[in-house]
């Protein structure tokens, strides 16, 4: 019991301090990539911790939404976390719920933020959550077939158990479908976490914003769970991508020799996934808002090729 | 064109107004004025700008209220083939302080006429927009800061605001305020969307945030304090101004600058449209999030702008600009380091241009964007990079040389297309157009004194100076007041001309793409409002 209580202890402060720590990453190999120095790769923790301290200003306007959201999408993240495995083959929730329950979590947190962006009624949040919603009606089933196309293999739709038979079986990784699939998810990857050419994270030009848009009415510490919690589901969808088709190096027995090796794996992994992050991130542009769709649907395309690949073995 | 024939052109050109006219008279060597009745206003200038084909350059009210008790208006039509400028001008009693309006006919005076309004209480009768311009809703309607009897130091009482933006309603459409304040550091303007969804069905755009009152301060200044305002103007165009208003001053004093100094002002002007442009073209891949185009595009300016400060003594290139000439001489060392540099900015230039315009999503962006039509440009008469990639040859550097541009060959870039892609080609390829205009400036520069004194210029003397600034031409009008002080001083900049314009690109467009389109105008809000 007490071991269990751990666990879930550890993996949610993991989830939680590493996220930081691969939004610095990211930015610091975009900005080298960019010709410029950039801030210190561990700024996020710094700018974190600035906004819990600061107070917040809310718009008279606002109900108690715009108050209780951050937290609950801050909890319902850290939630997520417990069901996505990391260090072990197993996750600290995994006899709760397995893939679904995980989307279905996204999709919470994403239809709190959505709502509450509309609460203060700028016009900014509206446009953020119309274009949010319009782009998750197509995102999120594209995430859900691509990990499906994975999870057909097993039969299951436990992320552990899945993550157990590709490590044992080490199937070949030339099958066409796994790399159709991971194609698939990695564009899902790009567009949950708001990147070029989806989304732009660092654009100041208030007109063009998805997922920021939604975010400007905070502020202090509201502002800080926000973006904690962005941060935290970027980490979640990498860790997603790397359970489902780079599982090996995960510790499959509990032993703290083993763990600290799987830790390592993860952070090379990790950190390797979020500089392939930055490098499409700087040599892509923004595509127009309305071709993203497209985008997307060539994801789900992937991920049906992929899955019919699969049956016909 | 010689001399003569000039004349007859003008002439015959003036020939059919026949008695509407009560006086003509040559003002400086380029200009003609001529004097009508106010009810006569519309027909003479529809008759000049749709059978003459001038163009609209500007247009200025005066309170001359203590010179011959009446308020005045001038027209400035430009005729670009003449290279000569007619000026109407039309007198109305203090008493009677309204005259028909030209904006039905001539779009392109909607702002001019509407500034009148609201700064010397001068009406357009049948205006079709009669909303304030420059001053607000909350600025009194009886308080007009132009008049000479207005005083610039008393505070003026702010009243509710009148609501002046424009209002949208209907099922389905959504209004969309943004601004004044923004995201980002960028300068204060209100837009207004109607939007269905993402499709933007118009857009209002409400500016002069900024407005400092600049004429009104300059009045009564000496001319030489005078072009220090001009100089602050505009943060990134300051060279422009300060050389179209030292000209003025040099028109109405009879003056030409000595030729070493003709040909400095023009590499100095053509050093600023290096870096504007150049600096432009960067921040549009902001537009569509490609950094990589955004911080190259800021490093190549860095360089440029340090150029400057070796040359000048200041990166936006302030006091360089003497009446009479310029303040300072460029060393035979400095010439041939500067052309160093450019070989350097030239060649990381061309491959960023190759990067972005091999960019697909970038072309993608760019292309079919925001579209200024050349019917519209017209009607605007809107100047500059805009009005080059939608097909309108203006070019005032071609059309009424100043500085040294007579003797330079300054090629014409224009494309037709109208959309982001074209300005932003229009751009670029006026980056190559001025590195050649420099290096011929550096081959032909003459030796030489730099400046000239400027003779005494008597009372009540008007002149006009011009310059293309990077944003398009810039036309500085200025009467002289008693004792080499400033009477009145209108400044029209290119941003002034050019604005009225971005709205009418975006309809049609989603509004995500408007910061794109806004970006690849890149007009300035400071030398717009002043």
């Amino acid at each position: 019991m007490l071991e269990q209580f751990l666990w879930i202890i550890g993996q949610g402060l993991l989830v939680a301090l590493m996220a930081p720590l691969l939004q610095g990453v990211i930015k610091k190999t975009k900005a080298r990539l960019q010709n410029r120095l950039g801030a210190p790769i561990l700024q996020p923790y710094y700018d974190i911790v600035k906004y819990l301290q600061k107070d917040a200003v809310i718009s008279d306007q606002a109900s108690w939404l715009t108050r209780a959201t951050p937290y609950l999408v801050f909890c319902v993240m850290l939630t997520a976390g417990l069901l996505v495995p990391t260090l072990w083959g197993q996750a600290p929730l995994g006899m709760a719920g397995d893939l679904i329950i995980l989307v279905y979590l996204f999709a919470v947190a994403r239809f709190m933020t959505a709502l509450t962006a509309l609460d203060a009624g700028s016009a900014f949040g509206g446009m953020g959550s119309s274009r949010d919603m319009a782009l998750s009606a197509i995102a999120e089933p594209a995430l859900f077939l691509a990990a499906v196309a994975v999870l057909i293999t097993g039969g299951t739709s436990r992320l552990g158990d899945i993550m157990a038979i590709t490590v044992r079986q080490d199937w070949n990784v030339l099958d066409p479908a796994y790399g159709l699939a991971c194609l698939a998810m990695l564009i899902v990857v790009i567009a949950e976490t708001g990147r070029i050419p989806v989304d732009n994270p660092d654009t100041h030009l208030e007109l063009t914003m998805i997922h920021e848009g939604m975010l400007l009415e905070y502020s202090g510490r509201y502002l800080g769970l926000m973006v904690w919690a962005a941060q935290i589901k970027q980490l979640l969808i990498l860790t997603l991508l790397i359970d489902l088709f780079f599982p090996w190096g995960v510790a499959l027995t509990p032993g703290v020799s083993g763990l600290l090796a799987a830790g390592a794996v993860y952070l090379g992994k990790l950190l390797v996934l979020g500089i392939i992050l930055a490098l499409i991130e700087t040599a892509y542009a923004k595509m127009r808002l309305f071709q993203v769709p497209r985008l997307l649907a060539s994801s789900m395309l992937l991920s049906l090729l992929a899955i019919m690949v699969r049956i016909a073995k | 064109m010689n001399q003569l024939s000039k004349k007859q052109l003008v002439a015959r050109l003036l020939q059919s107004f026949g008695k509407k006219m009560l006086s003509s008279r040559p003002v400086q060597e380029h200009e003609t004025e001529l004097v009508i009745d106010k009810a006569d206003l519309p027909e003479v200038c529809r008759t000049l700008v749709q059978e003459k084909k001038g163009r609209l350059f500007t247009m200025v009210g005066n309170d001359e209220r203590e010179l011959s008790g009446h308020f005045a208006l001038y027209y400035v039509f430009a005729f670009d083939q003449l290279q000569h400028l007619i000026t109407v001008k039309t007198l109305l009693e203090e008493a009677d302080p309204v005259f028909p309006s030209i904006s039905a006919q001539i779009p392109a005076a909607n702002w001019y006429e509407r500034e009148v309004k609201d700064l010397l209480g001068l009406r357009a009768l049948g205006h079709p927009d009669r909303r304030p311009l420059i001053l607000h809703g909350d600025w009194p309607e009886d308080q007009y800061p132009l008049r000479k009897d207005f005083s610039a130091a008393l505070p003026v009482s702010r009243q509710p605001d009148r609501g002046t933006s424009m209002q949208y309603s209907g099922r389905d459409v959504t209004e969309i305020p943004v601004g004044p304040i923004h995201a980002g550091i960028i300068e204060p303007g209100h837009f207004r969307f109607g939007a269905v969804g993402d499709t933007v069905l118009h857009l209002d755009a409400k500016l002069f945030y900024t407005h400092r009152g600049l004429e009104k301060s300059a009045e009564g200044l000496p001319l030489t304090k005078a072009l220090f305002t001009a100089e602050r103007i505009c943060g990134v165009c300051a060279l422009s101004h300060a050389v179209a208003f030292a000209q003025a001053v040099e028109a109405a004093a009879q003056l030409t600058p000595p030729p070493r100094a003709l040909y400095l002002r023009s590499l100095f002007l053509e050093l600023e449209r290096l870096y504007n442009h150049i600096g432009d073209l960067g921040n549009l891949c902001a537009g569509f999030g490609f950094a990589v185009g955004v911080s190259h595009g800021s490093r190549l300016r860095e360089q440029l702008q340090q150029l400057n400060e070796e040359l000048a003594g200041h990166r936006y290139l302030r006091g360089v600009i003497q009446l009479g000439g310029l303040r300072l001489d460029v060393t035979p060392a400095e010439l041939s380091r500067l052309l160093t540099v450019l070989e350097q900015v030239e060649a990381d230039f061309d491959e960023l241009m190759d990067i972005i315009l091999s960019h697909d999503i970038a072309l993608d962006r760019m292309a079919t964007t925001g579209v200024l039509s050349l019917q519209q440009a017209n009607d605007l008469e809107v100047v500059g990079v805009a009005a080059r990639a939608s097909g309108r040859a203006v070019d005032i550097r071609r059309s009424h040389p100043y500085a040294a541009y007579g003797q330079l060959d300054v090629p014409l870039v224009q494309y037709t297309q109208g959309d982001v892609l074209a300005r932003f080609k229009v751009r670029a390829e006026e980056v190559k157009t001025s590195l050649q205009i420099i290096r011929q400036i550096v081959c032909q520069i003459p030796a030489g004194a730099i400046w000239a004194p400027v003779p005494e210029i008597q009372p009540y003397t008007r002149a006009m100076g011009w310059a293309e600034s990077p944003r398009g031409e810039v036309c500085h009008w200025l009467m002289v007041g008693p004792e080499q002080t400033v009477f009145r001083y209108r400044i029209r900049s290119a941003a002034y001309s050019n604005w009225p314009a971005v709205p009418l690109t975006v309809p049609g467009n989603i509004v995500p793409d408007f910061p794109l389109i806004n970006k690849s105008f890149e007009l300035c809000y400071s030398c717009c409002d002043r």
